[in-house]
């Protein structure tokens, strides 16, 4: 098992390192960031290239390469053309998102397993075509139209009957208010639901195949002959290894979920990783080469490190993988 | 402790019992048609039948397993422990059949590969079947379990009790599936196919085991299987199933000796036996050798958390032209690989295998290529082996196709030859492989196989999926197909009594090599290797006063 972790970790760093040089290859060479500068008629070609010189972009590109990896090793992402650390930014995003990812996750997982479950075991009646039916309705929507129509049809129609704001629709907290956790959760609760049922559509339909599989293995038929409670076959012996190629399937879906998110947000106007990206790349010198990088880059060693993650449970999860 | 008497009132009473199963909307199809027989106490009553007899399902329909598209009528009755009273299971409520259950009736099943849920240890598993009825404590629940490990024969059981399922072998799994069985101590065991799936020597172990346990607590056995062998060997009396129906009861001993219903005297002349068939002599001087093996290595290597595997280890043999081969061994002894390399599907490590005339040795893509069209292979399970979106006619004509050797005009003159060659109608040629019976695919599987009239065949298990009817009728096919077209043949089988109908010679594999070969006829008769002498007496013969002796013998020695 130890050996099992030492490689998926070392898997994991080459992964990272090579999505560190095609993400500097690719922004990089994506084109000179300050020609824009140039033909704007304020700037003297003087100082658009002592801006260069501070900058570092006239530096060979292996010594601007070596340098942002150096700093990303000592956990310095640089700066923005702004001058501001790309650290902060990201960082204070990131944290955005996440409470909006992390939730949207739990509830799409939860959501997506009941589905499946319930879909399963009444498998060909009307509760599983319904189910199945709302799977591919959720599965078929973009989330920014869900995000939409939310809004729209619920926040507004109840924030009205009410007479006062219920559900938020902008922002993850009320400006200038102590912060609080009522005021958080009603401001999170439309884009989590949002991007909840985003992922919960899929999810469930492969919950529901891997409980019809497991609920027709032999092992089950051994369990009820053994004279145990159904709750019991179903729970104990059933969703216990029909939760196994889930797992798997939502760690590689994390990325999904984080593109959905930065979606949602634009949305919903929550000031997250998705608003650090397209500021970095429509503001007035962009693209803003070393925020996009490092938003990439923590983007991708976040999805490695999920990933990773998500090996382990497997071991966790089914003693056959463990050694 | 015999059961010849009959007991005044029975364990377990079954009255004209019906199972329909819904198919579509408003079809039914009857799979019991009103059977009815009874079990006794410390009985061990067999229900023999093939595939699509029913034997499954009426086992089923006792403890209410079936699916809920069956409708089940008539009187399942036992005799509670209780009350001493029959009382009728049909009906009865979920919760009070969950009570049955493990408690009073337990359950064996097939396949030992699946029966154990692999994420839980399987000491807790015996556990859970243990506590699934009774309050017992946690100390003396996990003293019970090792108990039971110990004596179906699980060793060092202290250790093993925390091991997963899939730390076992096959038979080892077969004993764990038994021992939570065991565990609560079941008035009745219902035996589904116990050990199908597993090898004669360690059926042979499973079958004393089941035994001995019915000597010491008397408790009754009703034993599903197929194979009359295992019938003669453990049950007191036998009930035959065809298509739904009971056709004889009656005594073991006085079915075999005397079987009245033509269906029972079929499936017992069906059935091979080793040395009663007139073996193949061998050819006397071959003049032309068409295998030859000399010191073949095959080793698997070292992969992804895996250490390289020798599966076949240093076994020289040799196939004469026109001559069969049966390569006899149990899982795992290598006998698949070494076929699989005779075919070039497999890269050999070291030593020389020649096939017509070609070492296989190193051999490029290309040169094997060109001489796969004089070798055929007949695959194991005629189920798979057949893309089933493919009509037989373009599946039959493909060899030809792919070997430029016949003519598009001629491909239907030469596909219905085949038809004719394994004694199906031409009209087949139009269906798709699901719309055959089993026996009917593997014939199927056959004239693929000798389509380009290749001098060298490779049969892998070819009839271990099938009835033993069936398989009897396939094995006659396919002597009398070798003895027109003379073509060599490597039959891989784990059945002796297979080798002893067809195969002019026998070789014996165990653990990657050969321990023993020649001719069929004295390999059989006069095995001189240990495991030999041990794979024969542990193959259970459709006799019962023969194989009670046999297998009080054997015991006798291994204890």
């Amino acid at each position: 098992m130890l050996t099992f972790i030492l490689k998926r970790i070392v898997n994991g760093i080459a992964v990272v390192i090579a999505a560190s040089v095609l993400v500097f290859a690719l922004v990089s060479l994506a084109g000179d960031p300050l020609a824009s500068m140039l033909s704007s008629p304020g700037a003297s070609p003087q100082t658009v290239a002592q801006y260069r010189q501070t900058l570092h972009l006239d530096d060979p590109i292996m010594v601007r390469y070596l340098s942002w990896v150096g700093g990303i090793l000592h956990g310095d992402l640089g700066k923005s053309y702004s001058g501001q650390s790309v650290n902060s930014m990201i960082f204070s995003g990131l944290g955005t998102t996440l409470k909006m990812v992390i939730p949207a996750a739990v509830f799409g997982l939860v959501g997506a397993v009941f589905l499946g479950v319930v879909g399963a075991l009444k498998r060909n009646t009307a509760v599983d075509h319904l189910i199945s039916a709302l799977s591919y309705a959720l599965y078929a929507i973009p989330v920014f139209v869900l995000a939409i129509l939310l809004k729209g049809y619920i926040a507004v129609p109840l924030n009205n009957a009410f007479g006062a704001t219920v559900l938020y629709t902008i922002g993850d907290s009320t400006p200038g208010v102590p912060p609080s956790l009522s005021d958080q959760v009603r401001h999170a609760i439309l884009p989590v639901f949002a991007l909840a049922v985003y992922s919960m559509g899929p999810w469930s339909r492969y919950q529901r195949a891997a409980m019809i599989e497991v609920m027709s293995s032999e092992y089950i038929k051994v369990a009820r002959a053994k004279g145990l409670g159904r709750a019991r076959v179903v729970i104990v012996h059933g969703l216990r290894n029909a939760l196994i190629p889930i797992v798997t399937i939502a760690g590689a879906d994390f990325a999904v979920i984080v593109g959905g998110a930065v979606v949602t947000e634009t949305v919903f106007g929550w000031q997250g990783m998705g608003r650090v990206l397209v500021d970095a790349l429509t503001g007035p010198v962009s693209p803003d080469v070393y925020v996009v990088q490092g938003w990439i880059m923590v983007v991708a060693i976040f999805v490695v490190a999920v990933n990773i993650l998500v090996d382990l449970m497997y071991g966790v999860l089914d003693p056959r993988v463990r050694r | 402790m015999t059961t010849s008497e009959r007991a005044p009132d029975p364990l377990l009473e079954v009255r004209d019992l019906r199972v329909t199963f819904r198919e579509g909307t408003d079809q039914q199809v009857e799979a019991v048609d009103g059977i009815s027989f009874e079990v006794h106490p410390g009985e061990v009553l067999a229900i023999v039948g093939e595939s699509g007899s029913g034997k499954s399902i009426t086992a089923h329909s006792v403890l209410g397993l079936l699916p809920p598209l069956a409708t089940v009528a008539g009187s399942i009755r036992l005799r509670r422990r209780t009350s001493g009273r029959p009382e009728e299971l049909i009906g009865l409520s979920s919760g009070a059949m969950r009570r049955i259950r493990g408690a009073e009736v337990a359950m064996i099943f097939q396949e030992p590969s699946t029966a154990l849920n692999p994420v839980y240890t399987i000491g807790w598993q015996i556990k859970e079947a243990l506590r699934a009825h009774s309050r017992v404590s946690g100390r003396t629940a996990r003293d019970m379990v090792v108990e039971i490990l110990r004596r179906v024969g699980i060793p060092e059981p202290e250790k093993r009790v925390g091991y997963y399922p899939h730390q076992f072998s096959g038979g080892q799994r077969q004993r764990i599936v038994i021992a939570m069985a065991l565990i609560q101590n079941p008035d009745l065991i219902i035996a589904d196919e116990p050990t199908t799936a597993l090898d004669v020597t360690v059926q042979a172990e499973i079958l004393d085991l089941l035994r001995a346990h019915r000597d010491e607590a008397g408790t009754a056995i009703v034993l599903i299987t197929h194979n009359m062998g295992v019938v003669a060997d453990l049950a007191d009396r036998m009930v035959v199933m065809y298509q739904g129906c009971v056709v004889e009861t009656g005594p073991v001993s006085e079915v075999f000796e005397q079987p009245q219903h033509p269906y029972t005297r079929n499936l017992l002349a069906a059935v091979p036996r080793v040395g009663v068939q007139s073996a193949r002599e061998p050819v006397a001087a071959p003049d032309r050798i068409a295998v030859e093996g000399r010191d073949v290595v095959i080793e698997y290597p070292a992969g992804f958390r895996r250490a390289s595997f020798r599966a076949v280890n240093s076994v020289s043999f040799r196939i004469a032209a026109g001559e069969v081969l049966g390569l006899v061994g149990e899982s795992g002894s290598g006998k698949t690989s070494l076929g699989r390399a005779v075919a070039g599907l497999n890269p050999i490590s070291s030593g020389s295998l020649v096939a017509l005339g070609q070492e296989l040795k190193g051999i490029s893509r290309g040169k094997l290529r060109s001489s796969r069209k004089d070798v055929g292979f007949v695959f194991q399970d005629p189920a798979t082996s057949f893309n089933p979106r493919i009509r037989l006619f373009d599946c039959l004509a493909e060899p030809f196709i792919v070997n430029n050797s016949t003519e598009r005009p001629q491909l239907r003159q030469a596909v219905n030859e085949l038809f004719d060659l394994v004694h199906l109608p031409r009209s087949f040629a139009e269906r798709f492989p699901h719309e055959l019976s089993g026996g009917q695919r593997q014939r199927v599987g056959i004239a693929r196989a000798i389509a380009l009239r290749p001098s060298l065949i490779i049969a892998d298990e070819p009839t271990s999926a099938l009835d033993v009817s069936v398989q009897a009728q396939i094995l006659t096919l396919f002597t009398e197909l070798q003895d027109e077209l003379n073509y060599a043949c490597l039959f891989i089988t784990h059945d002796l009594a297979v080798v002893d109908m067809l195969a002019h010679r026998t070789a014996v594999m165990r653990r990657g090599e050969i321990v023993e070969q020649g001719a069929t006829r004295e390999v059989l008769l006069h095995p001189q290797h240990e495991y030999t002498q041990q794979l024969i007496g542990s193959l259970p013969v459709p006799d019962p006063a023969v194989q009670r002796d046999r297998s009080s013998r054997r015991q006798a020695v291994t204890s």
